[in-house]
């Protein structure tokens, strides 16, 4: 454990640190802040190796931070898999790792990995006879598990809420707001559900205190309307389709059937890590995840880092960081002469250009990143660095859509999208859908698409002319 | 051992894909069923997109990879006691 560290809070961060707490990882006392993410309190203590994978026992550790990969599970309180990125800091909480043998962090069966050779082609193994596959599956079973059944006290049952709601919106990020505030000045009864702590979904990781601003103006908005009513914490499990709809979603205190009229889908995209030679190294993030992680929560993970990509936002945390004194090796872009790029550029550190990613390499935590031209596969760059954010395109999170059929299309640039038309219907007349998960590209794009599904939405509840020259004015 | 992940949950590596795609496996149902992506922990928020562009890269455009595979509720990881309370009688009924 070493090298990671804390940052002042930035100011202005919506992710305010609770009160200073002790707790257990791995039988050591370890201190962190009541409330924060336990990952985020891991990583600033130093913590390395959060998992183990699955097949080769490849070291594994958190990346989108955001709830929706498996790189942080741990076994928190004798509960095991859960996602340390979504669990809250407590005092006293015990944490440990579930996976290894015999520690996650010394793991022998990553002899897997370093002697099966470029495949592990598990389709022909051990099935030369019945008894030697099951004896095998059972072993298998063993070496690849998530970890032991829990320890803890069976958990309560958590009571049922049936009710029936105008609308259920889904996401309350920048679109989701949009919508939902839309819908409630037409006077709807709106249930707007957020599977995260905070709402304002990107605007959050957007590197400046300008998109806290916004988010908290948005939520300030929100309140002022009527009838809107907002859960956070509470993820949508499942869409069934019909008339009405029926939403399932679930939080600590309670479990939501609701029954719906119309359903406006904000749910965003998934960041992703690009495909190049051992991209799982724990160190190797997106650049959204970076983001909470640095700006957001004021943890560095180690130093000095690398960030990789084009877009603005990916540009603006360079020059954050610099401001923010973190140690920068290099920005790998080939973007030219922007303003965040001189202030990069300004604190020496260096710009490399039109280059892409091709390996990195480690241990159980990344040293170095190898890059090559854009159109060569000759390496011809290697930066040192502890931590790397990399862009890759978003999946947009389609799957609730397609729980209840809406239809999706698919492009290499935008993976599976949901298909809306030009006022944010899906193909079920029923269901809205507006933001990254329509294929946005842009924060105002999803506004303005928001406002328009949740206007589109409203009208297709009640007609009404005042609404249909405001949706026709945007 | 340097390795391109394309599915973290379930480790299947670029070159998987490849090999199954070479013994046929050519459309992304059973591509997912043959490899196992998308089908661990996260189930697929991290690789399907990954998988389908490879398959639309090898295939020659993006409309050969029409539909993504079949979605199934729970999105995220639930414990089992949040639904536990579902089986006790309503008042209303």
């Amino acid at each position: 454990m070493a090298s990671g560290r804390r940052i002042n809070l930035p100011e202005g961060s919506p992710f305010e640190r609770g009160e200073p707490v002790q707790f257990q990882f791995e039988g050591r006392p370890v201190e962190g802040y009541d409330n924060e993410p336990l990952a985020v309190s891991l990583l600033a203590a130093g913590a390395r190796v959060f998992s183990r994978s699955t097949k080769f026992h490849r070291p594994r550790g958190p990346v989108c931070l955001h709830g929706h990969c498996s790189g942080c599970l741990m076994r928190v309180n004798g509960v095991p898999n859960l996602r340390t990125c979504q669990t809250h800091c407590r005092s006293g909480a015990v944490v440990e790792r579930q996976t290894g043998w015999p520690s996650t962090g010394l793991d022998l069966f990553r002899a897997v990995d370093l002697f099966s050779g470029e495949r592990l082609d598990h389709h022909g193994m051990f099935t030369a006879s019945s008894a030697i596959n099951r004896l095998a599956g059972s072993v298998v079973r063993r070496l690849a598990g998530l970890g032991e059944p829990p320890s803890a006290d069976p958990q309560k049952s958590v009571p049922v809420s049936r009710f029936k709601s105008d609308v259920v919106v889904i996401g309350a990020g920048v679109a989701g707001l949009a919508a939902g505030r839309a819908l409630g000045e037409c006077g709807h009864n709106v249930v707007l559900l957020e599977a995260e702590e905070h709402r304002g979904g990107r605007l959050l990781d957007m590197a400046t205190p300008e998109g806290w601003k916004q988010a908290a103006a948005e939520k300030n908005q929100l309140e002022s309307v009527a009838g809107i009513e907002v859960h956070v914490e509470t993820p949508v499990l499942a869409v069934y389709p019909g008339d009405p709809l029926e939403v399932v979603a679930s939080n600590e205190g309670e479990t939501l059937f609701i029954s719906a009229r119309r359903l406006v889908v904000c749910t965003g995209a998934y960041e992703q890590v690009p495909l190049f030679e051992n991209n799982d190294l724990p160190g190797i993030f997106g650049p959204r995840a970076l983001d909470r992680l640095t700006c957001g929560y004021g943890v560095v993970p180690g130093e000095p880092l690398v960030l990789v990509g084009d877009r603005d936002e990916t540009l603006r945390l360079a020059a954050r960081l610099v401001e923010l004194d973190v140690a920068l090796a290099g920005v790998v872009t080939s973007r030219r002469d922007t303003p965040d790029l001189e202030a990069v550029r300004r604190k020496n550190v260096e710009i490399f250009e039109d280059r892409r990613i091709v390996c990195a390499h480690g241990g159980k935590w990344l040293d170095r990143v190898e890059f090559a031209p854009l159109n060569s596969p000759q390496r011809d760059l290697v930066l040192d660095c502890r931590t790397c954010a990399v862009e890759a395109p978003e999946a947009p999170a389609y799957e609730l859509a397609h729980h209840a059929g809406c239809r999706v299309s698919f492009s290499s640039q935008n993976g599976y999208r949901v298909v809306v038309n030009d006022e944010g219907q899906t193909s079920n007349s029923q269901i809205f859908a507006a933001g990254h998960v329509t294929g946005a590209t842009s924060v105002s794009e999803a506004a303005r698409a928001g406002e328009r599904a949740g206007l589109a939405c409203a009208l297709s509840l009640k007609d009404d002319n005042k609404i249909r020259e405001r949706l026709k004015s945007l | 051992m340097g390795r391109t992940i394309v599915c973290r949950c379930e480790d299947v590596t670029i070159e998987d894909l490849k090999q199954a795609f070479s013994e046929g496996y050519r459309d992304l149902e059973s591509l997912k069923r043959y490899t196992g992506f998308a089908t661990g922990f996260c189930q697929g928020k991290c690789c399907l997109a990954h998988a389908a562009r490879f398959l639309s890269a090898l295939k020659g455009g993006d409309d050969t990879v029409a539909d993504p595979t079949r979605t199934r509720p729970l999105l995220h990881p639930t414990p089992a006691s949040r639904f536990a309370g579902a089986a006790e009688p309503m008042e209303d009924e």
